[in-house]
């Protein structure tokens, strides 16, 4: 075991995100809820893994009409959760096995159950009165979109108490704060600082594009909101080394990029497009889905990085592909009009991709290989299902299966007690899938997804290599290099279920020798020909271009 | 380098092994060494030889690049290109070894900055062999065109590339330089295009995916419909940028269809004829046929290529067979559309070969969406841009009769090349007389 290294201050350039819901991982205490020390008993399971960095969904107090996202007290720990001594135990537990911690931290919005809303809504001139955003109008900034499209019909909502307005771009029980009034900035900002001096590693913030709100705009990526997220950076970085920033920012890469700023704000963002675009690539059978957003994603700043994904908790993100896609995403993806939700796909990877173990297997193999951070979503390493019967986000979020006694070993409670049920069903219940199981069967994904966790810690070049993409005839195939320095891996993906050949013109490389990264076989030299493979369905090769001659 | 009278004999043998020698049915009467010049000193060298081979009654001037290296050295880039070795020569050097020397790496780095001086390179590798022409591509970057049969007055495919990049129209791959000798183009470099694909793959890999899980196309994984929506549009953006180039003029129907009545007497016979006849004379009824252009000429799926910003149109030379005067004369751009049209179909049945299943209805259902989906692309863009008649029924009926014409040249090009692939055209032409009847 080793302790982490606060002078490592890219650290989150390389690293292997983990998402994790407390409720959702392991109860401790065996009340039916994930609770924060369940978390801690499983850390040995994560460090086995290979994850560098555990990103936990909100564990603050709250009515939990949102998952969490609508915040009730910024300083305490959701009851069932724990108590703060919990989270600082937590947190240095996971520091002792290397592993960070960033939690979720919703900043534009509170739930309207926060005593700062409570007090707000009290009369028009009480001292927290313009802490959120009130109007005698509904038809202020009707050029923003509304998010939540299955529930919200406006941005604005009437509070009776009050006779006002609140604004609100998500649920209407989350009223944004007023960012305009600097008591607001200091209040958040103080929220930053107590996190970190607890010894928290950064900060997932949430939803940052609509923190502002301006006459004659959609309300999203003001320069406004820009400032105050460097604001935030440099106070971060006034009293804290090696902590990260990570944006929630649902946007084209072209405008994600500004929430990099100079490099001066925010460390990391999610490439949100990159995720439908895989999804899409599977389906056509060929790279240019992938290729094409890849095109236009600009380079980040020095010391930033993409966060990528393959699912997380919300739902498969539709508003950054165009019209077209989307319908064909519907079509593909959601054939069951419950699986539709928002403008996304409520699935776990399993179930998007029929269970196919070999698609499992290449999503994985890109996920890790494309220029950005993985993130895991917890459950997908050992291939777990969903239950779409469940409202809202909420099939995604059932317990993780740990062993085939009762209730997945997720917990001793009473099966009524559960927060929700474990998957029971033939081809992903808990019964014959389970982390268990997986741990015992050296051919399961488990197994798989730790050994590839594990070539990819050893090539730095996966993180924070260069990324160039290989001309080849077969639209089939996508075929990049990643460099650094003195280290070349290519990467062959065969996006099809039919096998496939490719010809890939390496004459840079002449007279080097191709590894196999998981077997270290080595391949023909490589010489002035193209350089000819053959890719089994949805096979894929990493090589790593020694220089190495290997004679006898 | 060597001596004409020893070289040209030998050529006289060589030419015919050549993929991108078009008379390979035709004697040789004999050939003459018209121009030689070192292009690279040294060992190895690279010698431009302009030749000209008398066929009979008429001559053709084709271009080679000969490279030479002293006898005895090992050319592992000729391995495999037999055909390419011209043999052992007497130069004023010694004895050397001639072969085709745009395979060897060396000389064909070499020859990229004597065609385009500004232009270096590391790395070179031929892609594709042409009919008419030799490509390398440098570092990913640069494609170079030699030219191998030359002709009087400038190539099409440097004339067209660069009036179409002149005008604004941004899918055609940019040009870098055109060398020149005299009135003629020798050679065309050119953008690479990297990381694209052909949309002639794409198509049978959606065709694959289709025929694997059988279901209505425009519900399958792998539907090409939006593609073919997009290769539509950039076809309307190219002919519109043609017309800008070019000039347009009023069509001549009449002579569009005494063309076409000219082929179809050459190829068809009995009833299919005299269909396909009254198709074409429909042409002749016409008050407005839509003006004349510029046009491709030989557009099909292996002519445009997807990239990451979009389609892109390749190889503006016009059909290799026919002559040079008839390649760039101005006609219908539906004589594109049609050729495009074709491809639909072929596609389909070209995948249809390698299936163990009858897929006839799925390949007749790709056809008919992806032709509909490129028919609606191209309309959206060339609808009011004066490329076309304005009647629909006139579009209907020019259309026709160029697709007939099409797939009439089809069968006979499959007549004399590839006999097991002539019932493609065959059923189209006999579909197209149906649904003119």
């Amino acid at each position: 075991m080793t302790e982490i290294d606060r002078e490592d201050e890219r650290w989150y350039q390389r690293a292997v995100f983990y998402e994790v819901s407390v409720r959702s991982f392991f109860d401790a205490n065996g009340d039916g809820t994930g609770d924060i020390q369940g978390l801690i008993e499983k850390l040995d399971y994560l460090s086995w893994l290979g994850v560098d960095c555990l990103w936990l969904l909100p564990f603050y107090s709250s009515p939990l009409r949102d998952g969490g996202y609508d915040i009730s007290d910024y300083f305490t720990i959701l009851p069932e959760y724990g108590k703060l001594g919990d989270a600082v135990r937590l947190i240095e537990e996971a520091h002792k096995r290397g592993i960070r911690i960033i939690a979720d931290l919703v900043v534009n919005h509170t739930s309207d159950q926060h005593p700062w809303f409570a007090e707000s809504r009290q009369d028009r001139d009480n001292p927290k009165a313009n802490w959120y955003v009130w109007s005698d109008t509904d038809q202020r900034y009707p050029d923003a979109r509304i998010i939540f499209t299955d529930t919200e019909r406006s941005n604005w909502a009437w509070d009776p108490e009050r006779q006002q307005y609140y604004w609100h771009r998500f649920f209407s029980h989350q009223p944004d704060l007023n960012f305009d009034n600097p008591e607001v900035q200091e209040a958040l900002i103080g929220v930053l600082r107590f996190w970190l001096n607890l010894g928290l590693d950064g900060f997932r913030l949430d939803a940052v594009p609509y923190l502002f709100e301006r006459d004659g705009t959609i309300c999203e990526n003001l320069k406004e909101t820009h400032a105050f997220l460097k604001r935030i950076r440099h106070e971060v970085d006034a009293a804290f080394t090696g902590r990260v920033l990570l944006a929630e920012a649902n946007q084209w890469p072209s405008d994600v990029v500004d929430y990099f700023g100079d490099g001066d704000e925010c460390h990391m963002c999610f490439n949100f497009p990159l995720m439908p675009r895989m999804f899409m690539a599977l389906r056509r059978a060929q790279r240019h889905p992938i290729t094409e957003i890849l095109a236009q994603t600009p380079d980040v700043p020095d010391g930033c990085q993409w966060g990528i994904f393959l699912r997380n908790h919300d739902e498969l993100t539709l508003e950054m592909v165009t019209d077209e896609d989307r319908d064909y995403m519907w079509a593909e993806y959601a054939k069951d009009p419950r699986m539709k939700l928002n403008l996304g796909i409520r699935r776990r990877l399993a179930p998007l991709v029929d269970n196919d173990r070999r698609v499992m297997e290449l999503f994985h193999a890109l996920l890790f290989s494309l220029p950005g951070s993985p993130i895991l979503y917890y459950g997908d390493e050992i291939g777990m299902g969903d239950n779409v019967f469940l409202g809202d986000r909420d099939g995604v979020r059932t317990p993780m299966q740990w062993a085939p006694d009762r209730n997945a070993g997720f917990s001793r409670a009473d099966w009524a007690q559960l927060y929700s049920g474990p998957i029971m069903d033939p081809v992903y219940g808990f019964q014959a899938l389970n982390v268990e199981a997986e741990l015992r069967d050296p051919s399961s994904l488990l197994h798989w997804i730790q050994r590839m966790l594990a070539v990819r810690k050893r090539h730095p070049l996966f993180g924070v290599g260069s990324f160039e993409v290989l001309s080849a005839e077969n639209p089939s195939v996508l075929a990049f290099i990643r460099e650094l320095g003195d280290d070349v891996v290519l990467c062959v993906n065969n996006l099809s279920r039919f096998a496939q050949p490719v010809e890939l013109s390496l004459q840079r490389f002449a007279g080097r020798t191709p590894i196999e990264l998981l077997g270290r076989v080595p391949f023909p030299r490589i010489g002035e020909l193209p350089y000819l493979l053959t890719l089994g369905s949805y096979g894929f090769y990493w090589f790593q271009i020694t220089e190495t001659a290997l004679t006898q | 380098m060597i001596s004409p009278t020893i070289l040209a004999p030998r050529l006289a043998d060589h030419l015919p092994r050549q993929r991108w020698f078009g008379a390979k049915d035709r004697a040789i009467e004999f050939v003459r060494i018209i121009d030689g010049e070192v292009l690279v000193e040294g060992w190895p060298a690279l010698y431009r030889v302009e030749a000209e081979v008398a066929l009979g009654d008429d001559t053709a001037r084709y271009q080679l690049m000969l490279g030479l290296r002293p006898t005895g050295q090992t050319c592992e880039f000729l391995t495999g290109h037999e055909a390419a070795v011209l043999g052992e020569f007497e130069t004023d050097r010694g004895q050397a070894l001639v072969y085709d020397g745009l395979l060897d790496p060396e000389l064909a780095v070499g020859l990229l900055s004597v065609v385009v001086p500004h232009l270096q390179a590391e790395h070179v590798r031929p892609v594709g062999a042409e009919q008419s022409n030799t490509s390398l591509v440098y570092d990913d970057a640069v494609i170079l065109k030699v030219f191998r049969r030359l002709a009087d007055g400038p190539n099409p495919e440097v004339e067209v590339t660069e009036a179409l990049a002149e005008v604004g129209f941004t899918s055609v791959a940019e040009p870098l330089g055109a060398w020149r000798h005299e009135n003629r183009d020798l050679a065309f470099a050119q953008r690479f295009l990297a990381g694209g694909t052909e949309g002639w793959a794409m198509a049978l890999t959606s065709l694959r995916e289709l025929y694997a899980d059988p279901t209505d196309p425009a519900e399958a994984g792998g539907d090409f419909g939006a593609e073919a929506h997009r290769i539509g549009e950039v076809t309307a953006d190219l002919h519109i940028a043609m017309a800008k180039a070019f000039g347009r003029a009023p069509g001549n129907a009449d002579e569009w269809a005494d063309l076409m009545d000219e082929q179809l007497k050459r190829v068809l016979t009995g009833e299919m004829a005299e269909g396909a006849r009254r198709l074409v004379s429909r042409l002749r009824e016409l008050d407005d046929a839509g003006p004349a252009i510029r046009v491709h000429g030989d557009f099909h799926l292996g002519q445009v290529m997807r990239t990451d910003p979009g389609w892109y149109v390749l190889d503006f030379e016009g059909e290799p067979a026919r002559p040079l005067a008839e390649r760039v004369r101005a006609t219908s751009p539906l004589k594109d559309v049609a050729g495009m049209l074709r491809s639909f179909g072929y596609a389909p049945a070209v995948a249809m070969a390698t299936q163990d299943e009858d897929v006839t209805a799925l390949a007749r259902a790709w056809e008919a969406r992806n032709r509909a989906c490129f028919l609606d692309g191209y309309l959206t863009r060339a609808d009011d841009a004066a490329i076309l008649p304005e009647d629909p029924a006139a579009r209907s009926a020019v259309l026709a009769a160029f697709e007939l014409d099409k797939a009439i040249y089809e069968v006979a090009y499959e007549q004399s090349h590839r006999p097991e692939w002539v019932e493609i055209p065959t059923r189209a032409v006999a579909q197209l007389v149906e649904a003119g009847r």
